[in-house]
């Protein structure tokens, strides 16, 4: 009895010390990231559960992924990395990340091919004591270790805000989507709408949903200019889709306005080949790197935050120089990322953890 | 003489419909003992029950596909149907309407959508593949206006019971055979296969071509979308992208299943099997540690050898 009375007090204070410890800012010294439950042992067992393996995006992110394993690889820290391909398709994912449970692996990095389907197997590889770290394409559960991603709500603010500054307001727009139902598309089309809103001025004339490529996008803006005689701007949520677009203009014989776009070579390149007033940023490949840094910094003990918050790298006429003189070590048809380190990785995890 | 004389015929009868399949079985076999070996978990109950999850959207699919085909039609809106009704489920079952009404909310989608496209097919004779090619945006728009990004809610207790820890999916494999043999004993069901192998034949011999036609559509899209709500409960979502592979996985099963695309040939069981195959090719080829290019082309030799090696045997007898 007296023991009951006396345990209690303490348990409150200890809640009472954690919740300062935590408004502080500082962190226990056991904490460990989510899902870390039972014994890993170094070198880890790594999966990449990837949607889609065949479009360059993908390609170039799993060469990051692969890169990064290899360098843990040379220091004892990972023994093997699995990669599946689901091929498109969410259901052959969930079986392939199951296979992963199944196979006992220690971590799962995971680029969803749907934002919710995958909700269910995540959280039960979590349960299970696997460290799942998620990129890019988010899943809504979270029971996993981490997300990490750049703010797609912002990407779509963000291009809107330069795209109505370039036009001082005013002026008939196009605006190119990704796929319809895909979250991403739908974010960054959310992100742009409070702007729009707040500038009567800016009319927009169409909206297009195309795949993430250069070719459909091109068709479905030659459809436009035939419509519309006049269009001052473009706000473009990718960067196939400006590169498209800008080749239709160009096939046309139309003048182009401000366009906005992503970090792909070709958009790039027609930027500084054709005198573009353009804007871009970039969904950057690393990301999947992190993603493989920040598990087995998890399966070490560390102290993972749930959403890794990664800035947008912008791309201005002023530093575009910078970005094409990589372009050689990037695919043709590829997107040429910012570079990166695992010390830029430490100081986001700090900086997410702080939060 | 009633049964007396049926029950000789039953079990030949039986027996002759695994015609063509031996080299299908012997792959899955073969398949099914690779896996065992590369990962003797599976032979626990739980696992086996994952498993059996992971499998039942193809095999449904392949079912709805095959009842379609056997017609001598087709169904290319199988994937944007299971998205619809995933959509479907995952958006009424807030609603006062419950598990319940949403369960039932599904399979009216699908039996009317069946009935639609039967209607077009059987009574205005259009070719199925046009029909169900024009279906197949309808339903993908209907599905983005719905739910344009993933979402709804699935109760939770629901998804358990489907696609939680209890075998409630392995009695559902079971479920889907019983129904099929009470359909197959129906004149409609009857009907099903003489109007594919024989439209004029099975219309002279007084089978109802154009109610065993719609019926058959019916069916396959009361399968179609109950595979949506099974795919909601699994992910506990709605998805209006979900089904989308899920068309060819559907064909290719039933293919690999013995399916002919002329109709009025094929089983359940072959069809059963095709997506079989299918799914235990993914586990496969994962514990095989394979790299991924090498994958490819082993997933495709291998069906590809399942196809041909009935043809092959099939040639030789003609030409001896």
């Amino acid at each position: 009895m007296s023991g009951m009375r006396l345990r209690l007090p303490l348990a409150s204070l200890l809640l009472a010390g954690l919740a300062l410890m935590q408004i502080a800012g500082t962190t226990p010294a056991a904490a460990a990231a989510n899902c870390v439950q039972g014994t890993h042992k170094p070198p880890y067992k790594l999966g990449w559960a990837n949607i889609y393996s065949v479009p360059t995006w993908m390609k170039e992110t799993t060469g990051t992924i692969e890169k990064m394993a290899d360098d843990l690889k040379k220091q004892g820290l990972v023994d093997k990395l699995t990669i599946t391909d689901a091929q498109g398709n969410a259901n052959t994912q969930i079986q392939q990340i199951q296979s992963m449970i199944d196979a006992r692996l220690d971590a799962i990095i995971v680029d969803a091919g749907s934002a919710t389907a995958l909700d269910r197997v995540i959280a039960d590889a979590c349960s299970k004591g696997i460290v799942v770290a998620n990129f890019d394409s988010l899943v809504d559960t979270n029971e996993l270790t981490t997300k990490i991603d750049t703010d797609q709500v912002m990407w779509g603010k963000l291009a809107a805000e330069w795209l109505v500054q370039q036009l001082h307001g005013k002026g008939k727009i196009i605006v190119l989507n990704g796929p319809a139902g895909i979250s991403v598309s739908d974010d960054r089309r959310k992100g742009a709408e409070p702007v729009f809103k707040a500038n009567p001025g800016i009319t927009i004339l169409a909206e297009t949903n195309t795949p993430y490529n250069a070719a459909p996008a091109q068709e479905a803006v030659t459809n436009l200019l035939f419509r519309y005689p006049e269009i001052d701007g473009i706000w473009s949520q990718g960067g196939a889709l400006s590169a498209g677009a800008v080749t239709a203009f160009e096939k046309q014989g139309r003048k182009i306005g401000p366009i906005t776009g992503e970090n792909y070579r070709q958009f790039l390149e027609m930027w500084k080949a054709k005198h573009l007033t353009a804007w871009a940023t970039q969904q950057p490949n690393w990301l999947a790197a992190f993603a493989v840094y920040a598990s087995v910094r998890a399966l070490q003990g560390a102290d993972i935050p749930r959403y890794i918050d990664v800035p947008l790298p912008i791309i201005t006429a002023d530093n575009l120089d910078s970005y094409l003189a990589r372009a050689k070590d990037f695919p043709a048809d590829g997107y040429i990322y910012s570079p990166y380190d695992t010390k830029m990785f430490d100081d986001l995890i700090a900086r997410s953890l702080k939060k | 003489m009633s049964t007396s004389a049926i029950r000789p015929l039953y079990w030949p009868i039986q027996w002759r419909r695994n015609e063509g399949l031996g080299a299908l079985y012997i792959v899955l076999g073969a398949f099914v003992v690779l896996y065992v070996a590369l990962f003797p978990g599976i032979l626990a109950p739980g696992a086996v029950n994952k498993f059996v999850q992971g499998w039942f959207p193809t095999a449904m699919v392949a079912v709805a596909e095959t009842i379609v085909m056997l017609t001598g039609g087709i169904d290319l809106a199988v994937g944007p149907m299971v998205s619809l009704g995933s959509v479907v489920a995952a958006s009424t079952m807030q609603t006062p309407l419950g598990v319940f009404g949403a369960v039932l909310a599904v399979m009216a989608l699908g039996a009317g959508t069946g009935t639609i496209v039967g209607a077009f097919v059987a009574i205005a004779r259009y070719p199925a593949i046009i029909v169900t090619l024009a279906m197949s945006f309808i339903i993908r728009g209907t599905a983005l206006l719905i739910l344009p990004r993933p979402g709804g809610f699935v109760a939770p207790a629901f998804s358990d019971f489907l696609a939680g820890n209890h075998p409630t999916t392995i009695v559902l494999v079971l479920v889907l055979v019983m129904l099929w043999k009470l359909y197959q004993a129906t004149p409609l069901g009857v009907g099903l296969i003489a109007v594919g192998d024989n439209a004029e034949g099975a219309y002279r011999s007084g089978v109802g071509v154009v109610s065993a036609r719609m019926f058959a559509y019916a069916v396959s899209g009361v399968l179609q979308a109950m595979t949506g709500l099974y795919v909601a409960a699994q992910t506990g979502s709605g998805d209006p992208l979900i089904g989308e592979p899920l068309t060819l996985s559907a064909i290719a099963a039933a293919v690999l299943g013995g399916v002919s695309f002329l109709g009025g040939q094929g089983t359940l069981r072959g069809a059963l099997a095709g997506s079989l195959l299918m799914s235990i090719l993914i586990n496969v080829m994962f514990f095989m540690d394979l790299p991924l290019v090498a994958q490819y082309v082993v997933q495709g030799l291998i069906i590809v050898i399942t196809v041909a090696l009935p043809r092959l045997r099939g040639a030789r007898s003609h030409t001896a």
